[in-house]
C-alpha cells in the first residue's frame, strides 16, 4: 500500500498509471529505451542544422534544405521523447520533481526551445539572403552554438539524474 | 529470456572472465575513474551523444536512399554520412571502453553486455557492406536510384542499431 499523498507530484506518483509502471520489472526499462531513442534522433538531427549554422559541416549545403530535410524528424521524435518522458515522469514524480538535474534538464529544454523560437522568429525568417555567403551571421551562428550546448548539457543532465535520484529527499 | 540471461551471467562468473574482471577493476585507471563522482556521467554523455551522432547519419543516409531526403546525390550523400558515422563509432568506440574501466565486473561478467557485443560488431560490418553497396550502386547508376535489396539492408541497419541502444540501457536492469 502507498501513503496518502501529500502533494500533487505524490498524487501522480501513486495513481493507478505510476504505480503500474513502478512496480513492473520491464516497463520503466522499455519506455527509457523509447526514449532514449527519441532523444538520440532529437539531437542527431538538431546537430545536423547547427553544425551547418556554425560553419563545421555541411558547407556545401543550404542551411533550409537540410532543415527541411531533418525538421519533420526532429519533431517527430520530440513528440516521442516528451510522451515516454511523461510516463517516466509519472513513475517517480515526486522524486524527480525534488532533483536539481531534473529540474536543470527541464530548464535547459525550455531554453533550447526559446533560442529555436527567437532564431525562427528573427534571423530564419532572411534565411534566403545569407545562406549562400560563405559565411553566416553571427547570430545564427550563436543560435547554433547555444542549441548546441543546450541539448549536450541536457543528456548530461539526464545521466546525472540517474546517478542523484535517491540522494534528495 | 530473464532466466537464460540469468543463467548466461551465472556461467560468466565461473569463466576466466571473472578473475580478468576483477584484477582490470582493481587497476590505477579504474581507480583513477572510480575518484572522481562524474567521470561515469560524462563519459556515458559522450557515449549517447556518439551513438546519436551515428543514429542521424544512418537516418539521413536511409532517407536519401529511400527519396524520401537529400537533395546531393545518392553518392555524395553516402560520402556525407559514412564519415560522420565512421568518426562518431571511433568516439562511441573510445567512450565505451572508457566506461568498461569504470564499472568492469558489472560489464563483463554480464549477459546482456556480450549480447550488445556481438550486435556492435553485427551493426560495423553490416554498415561496411552497407557503405560499399551503396557506393558501388552510385558508379554503376550514376548517382540515382538504389536497389530494393539495399533499402531492406538500410532498414535493417537502423533496426539494429535501435536494438543495439535497447541492450546498451538493459545492461543496467539485466538479471545477474
Amino acid at each position: 500500500m502507498y501513503p496518502e499523498p501529500t502533494n500533487l507530484w505524490e498524487r501522480i506518483e501513486y495513481s493507478s498509471l505510476g504505480t503500474t509502471i513502478a512496480e513492473s520489472a520491464w516497463m520503466f526499462p522499455t519506455i527509457e529505451v523509447v526514449h532514449v531513442i527519441a532523444l538520440m534522433t532529437v539531437i542527431g538531427t538538431i546537430a545536423i542544422v547547427d553544425l551547418r549554422l556554425i560553419g563545421v559541416a555541411s558547407k556545401g549545403h543550404r542551411v533550409s534544405l537540410l532543415a527541411k530535410d531533418t525538421l519533420p524528424w526532429t519533431w517527430g521524435a520530440f513528440a516521442l521523447a516528451a510522451v515516454s518522458g511523461g510516463l517516466l515522469f509519472v513513475s517517480k514524480a515526486h522524486s524527480y520533481m525534488i532533483n536539481p538535474w531534473f529540474l536543470g534538464k527541464m530548464a535547459l529544454m525550455a531554453l533550447a526551445g526559446l533560442n529555436m523560437l527567437y532564431f525562427h522568429m528573427t534571423t530564419w525568417r532572411t534565411a534566403e539572403h545569407w545562406e549562400l555567403d560563405p559565411s553566416f551571421p553571427p547570430a545564427a551562428k550563436l543560435a547554433g552554438w547555444l542549441s548546441l550546448i543546450f541539448w549536450v548539457v541536457i543528456v548530461f543532465c539526464g545521466r546525472a539524474i540517474g546517478y542523484t535520484l535517491g540522494i534528495y529527499y | 529470456m530473464g532466466d537464460f540471461l540469468f543463467e548466461m551471467s551465472q556461467w560468466l562468473y565461473t569463466t576466466p572472465l571473472n578473475e580478468f574482471a576483477q584484477r582490470v577493476s582493481e587497476s590505477a585507471l579504474s581507480e583513477w575513474i572510480l575518484s572522481w563522482f562524474w567521470t561515469i556521467p560524462v563519459m556515458q554523455t559522450f557515449h549517447i551523444l556518439s551513438i546519436a551522432a551515428t543514429l542521424a547519419a544512418i537516418l539521413m543516409l536511409n532517407l536519401r536512399v529511400f527519396g524520401l531526403a537529400g537533395h546531393a546525390t545518392l553518392g555524395e550523400t553516402a560520402e556525407r554520412y559514412t564519415r560522420v558515422f565512421w568518426w562518431a563509432l571511433v568516439i562511441v568506440i573510445v567512450s565505451g571502453v572508457s566506461m568498461l574501466f569504470g564499472d568492469t565486473v558489472r560489464n563483463l561478467l554480464n549477459s546482456v553486455f556480450w549480447i550488445k557485443m556481438v550486435l556492435v560488431i553485427g551493426g560495423i560490418l553490416l554498415a561496411l557492406g552497407y557503405a560499399n553497396v551503396l557506393k558501388r550502386q552510385t558508379l554503376m547508376a550514376g548517382g540515382g536510384v538504389a536497389a530494393g535489396g539495399t533499402k531492406v539492408a538500410g532498414i535493417f541497419l537502423i533496426i539494429l542499431w535501435c536494438v543495439i541502444i535497447l541492450a546498451g540501457r538493459w545492461i543496467a536492469y539485466a538479471p545477474s
